[in-house]
């Protein structure tokens, strides 16, 4: 990230902020969902998390990648709204959605908040028809037929673009061991 | 195993014998590609209220706390540049400006707005909210959709939140489909918007059970 734009952010100037965000929230954003599972909670925490890298901006390494370092703090922000809304919450348990983090009693680990960094980042890397393809193939667990139909594009197509997004993908994300003449993708971290 | 032999398992296409530990570190790609964290996407005011959380924490951070916009604006055009620290809360009362003069636009009131949506008890609800400044506070009206009227015992109750956690009511109601409320803290450092279902049983603390959330951000 230029420089410029981080002092900017150190000092609360408005545009930098935007600039930010329009770097890293969307990443940010995914961390804290992943461990609060909310929009309005993850929402919350992501904004919390900006005060808060603002608030430290200015002890913040600029040779160091500010990616982990606001993952770290989006996490430790949501953890935070996540004991906020045990604390606060009243709700009888009859209430409570099985799936909410907060019967779950341990929040995700620095890694896996970071493998799911990671896995937004390469897909924001994807051209955004591929993206979707991807998207509707895992997260919706269409086949290849659904997606043709939901796309309205033939089989073929699908399966060509499906092979396509995933090589991208997996490139981006360092699946591949690839042709060792050409450059290699970043070295994937192992989860813990 | 080929590349390509490990693209198509990714893909979810039949492949042949898999070395395990390979088969377990793309299953484990697999699974994050599933993860709803992964496809969740914030809502279109967040950048907006982050803009405005940020600013009210550097108002804040400014001596003597929040700056009036106006004396922030001769403040700004006076003083000299001299420090990196000053600088900061100069910059802290030009986002107050921004906000305030491009948002609110010359006399025009300042205005904020969410678009709320249901929560899990209430999933089909939505309302819609501006927040406009006056001599007297923030104006906040709502119209919903999707709610019941709640009497004989149960009322909801609107809130302000602020990043740090303090929440603020701003009043009661019955009828959801068109309110006016008042509320004596601003939505540029209370952002956070929520709607709960009370029970009128003497305990005046939020019963916790959402039924619309939302972030205020400044009106286009």
């Amino acid at each position: 990230m230029d420089p410029e734009v981080l002092a900017g952010f150190a000092a609360g100037d408005p545009d930098a902020v935007r600039a930010v965000y329009g770097a890293y929230g969307r990443l940010m954003y995914t961390v804290a969902y992943k461990v609060l599972g909310d929009q309005g909670l993850a929402e919350e925490a992501t904004q919390q998390a900006f005060v808060r890298a603002w608030r430290a901006a200015s002890r913040y390494d600029p040779t160091r990648e500010l990616g982990p370092w606001l993952a770290a703090i989006a996490r430790r922000a949501a953890i935070d709204v996540h004991r906020q809304e045990a604390r606060g919450g009243h709700r009888s348990l009859d209430d409570a959605d099985p799936g909410d983090p907060a019967l779950v009693s341990l929040p995700p680990s620095v890694d896996q908040v970071y493998d799911v960094w990671e896995v937004r980042r390469a897909i924001d890397a994807l051209d955004p028809a591929d993206a979707e393809l991807i998207r509707l193939q895992h997260f919706e667990e269409l086949t290849h037929t659904q997606i043709a139909e939901r796309l309205g594009i033939p089989v073929g197509t699908v399966k060509s673009r499906s092979f396509r997004a995933h090589r991208r993908l997996a490139e981006l994300l360092g699946h591949l061991r690839g042709d060792p003449t050409k450059p290699s993708a970043p070295p994937r971290r192992k989860t813990g | 195993m080929s590349d390509d032999d490990r693209i198509e398992y990714l893909a979810g296409e039949p492949v042949g014998a898999l070395d395990p530990a390979e088969r377990a570190d793309l299953d484990e790609l697999r699974t994050l590609l599933a993860d709803p964290s992964v496809w969740a996407e914030p809502g279109p005011g967040l950048a907006g209220s982050i803009a405005a959380a940020v600013a009210g924490a550097a108002a804040d951070a400014a001596p003597g706390g929040p700056v009036p916009v106006e004396v922030a604006r001769r403040r700004r055009i006076r003083r000299p540049r001299v420090a990196a620290a000053v600088a900061g809360v100069a910059a802290a009362a030009a986002v107050a400006i921004g906000l305030a003069v491009g948002l609110g636009g010359g006399s025009q009131s300042l205005q904020y707005q969410a678009a709320l949506a249901g929560t899990g008890l209430a999933p089909a609800a939505t309302a819609q909210v501006t927040l406009t400044q006056t001599l007297s506070g923030w104006r906040v009206t709502l119209q919903g959709r999707g709610l019941p009227r709640l009497d004989n015992g149960f009322y909801y109750e609107a809130w302000l939140k602020s990043p740090g956690g303090i929440l603020v009511p701003i009043g009661t109601f019955n009828e959801p489909a068109s309110v006016t409320l008042w509320s004596g803290v601003p939505p540029t450092q209370y952002p956070d918007i929520t709607i709960t279902r009370q029970r009128a049983d003497g305990n005046p603390a939020s019963s916790g059970q959402r039924v619309l959330t939302g972030v205020a951000h400044p009106a286009r």
